[in-house]
């Protein structure tokens, strides 16, 4: 053992596997190439899956996407950060998940469904999701049926004048109902789908 | 058969109603929780939007109350800053540890053995 009491050798400073005194941290080395890609298995379209569980995760170009429509339009994103988010995204859709499937359990239920996971959002700090999702929803429900034609269709009044093919390209902002606030809800039974120019939503009061 | 017929009309409704994140991925990553077996369609659809919505407010949160002001840039730190400050994102401490150089985490830690030696 040497005098100098200055010592870079891990062993003489009892490094172990386990040497995280306080917080988490991570050590990163001093040139960060931060290029591992988690997308090399997921080209092709996804014929070959073999993801590990842990690998799991949403193709990054959506996800950078989205996050560049998110910010300012003079904004950057480092590519650490896209991957990062990348990963934070499968731990939410997780961490929701098994909220979701665990309510499910306690009611006897063998199929996760949209209740459940409204609840698991409200429950784990994301209430505020909860109203423009279920707007969402209910467009996306409407789109649904639209597309099989014959079932008959519950229109909102606000809602159902902008029920064309390109009204859904704007992000809907959040609470957006009616120009009043009010929801009506009409029957409209058709044989297939359409706005038919003229004519006035019939209502069934 | 039916299934994946079901899955293609899903697509194509939501590739025409503004989600853009592919809902069979979605599911995969659902599917890998333990103990989940069927998922119904609201559900996928809502736990897809959900995460769109997930995506941008933790963009923007992070974005907001980081350097963005100065760099312009989003970078993983204001991430991991943003993972530690706001209630709403704590899930994600674990997997967004701080980053420190390796030499400071070495002198920091010769800092606290020198402590030890003056006791």
């Amino acid at each position: 053992m040497d005098g100098d009491s200055s010592t870079t050798d891990t062993t003489q400073l009892g490094i172990t596997g386990e040497y995280m005194t306080g917080g988490t941290y991570v050590l990163q080395t001093q040139d960060d190439d931060g290029d591992e890609s988690f997308n090399d298995h997921e080209d092709g379209n996804g014929s070959k899956d073999y993801f590990r569980e842990q690998d799991i995760y949403l193709p990054i170009a959506n996800v950078a996407r989205i996050m560049k429509n998110a910010i300012p339009q003079t904004g950057k994103i480092a590519k650490d950060a896209k991957e990062c988010v990348q990963e934070c995204v499968s731990e939410f859709i997780s961490f929701m998940t098994s909220e979701a499937s665990e309510r499910c359990h306690q009611e006897k239920r063998k199929t996760i469904n949209g209740e459940d996971i409204l609840f698991a959002m409200s429950t784990l700090g994301f209430d505020m999701y909860v109203e423009p999702l279920k707007v969402y929803l209910q467009k996306f429900r409407e789109a649904m049926k639209g597309e099989k034609g014959v079932t008959p269709v519950t229109v909102s009044e606000g809602l159902g004048e902008e029920l064309t093919d390109d009204s859904f390209t704007g992000q809907l902002p959040a609470g957006l109902i009616t120009a009043d606030g009010q929801q009506q809800n009409v029957m409209v039974y058709t044989t297939s789908y359409q706005q038919i120019p003229g004519v006035q939503q019939i209502q069934f009061s | 058969m039916s299934e994946n017929n079901m899955e293609e009309k899903v697509e194509q409704a939501t590739n025409s109603k503004n989600v853009s994140l592919p809902m069979s991925r979605v599911r995969l990553i659902m599917k890998s929780s333990p103990d989940v077996s069927c998922i119904n369609q609201d559900a996928l659809f809502l736990t897809t939007k959900a995460t769109e919505l997930f995506v941008q407010h933790l963009t923007l949160s992070s974005y907001k109350n980081g350097s963005g002001k100065e760099t312009n840039t989003l970078s993983y730190s204001d991430l991991a800053n943003a993972a530690e400050e706001t209630e709403t994102f704590q899930f994600l401490t674990d997997i967004l540890p701080k980053k420190i150089l390796a030499r400071d985490y070495l002198k920091s830690l010769e800092e606290m053995e020198k402590d030890d030696d003056n006791l």
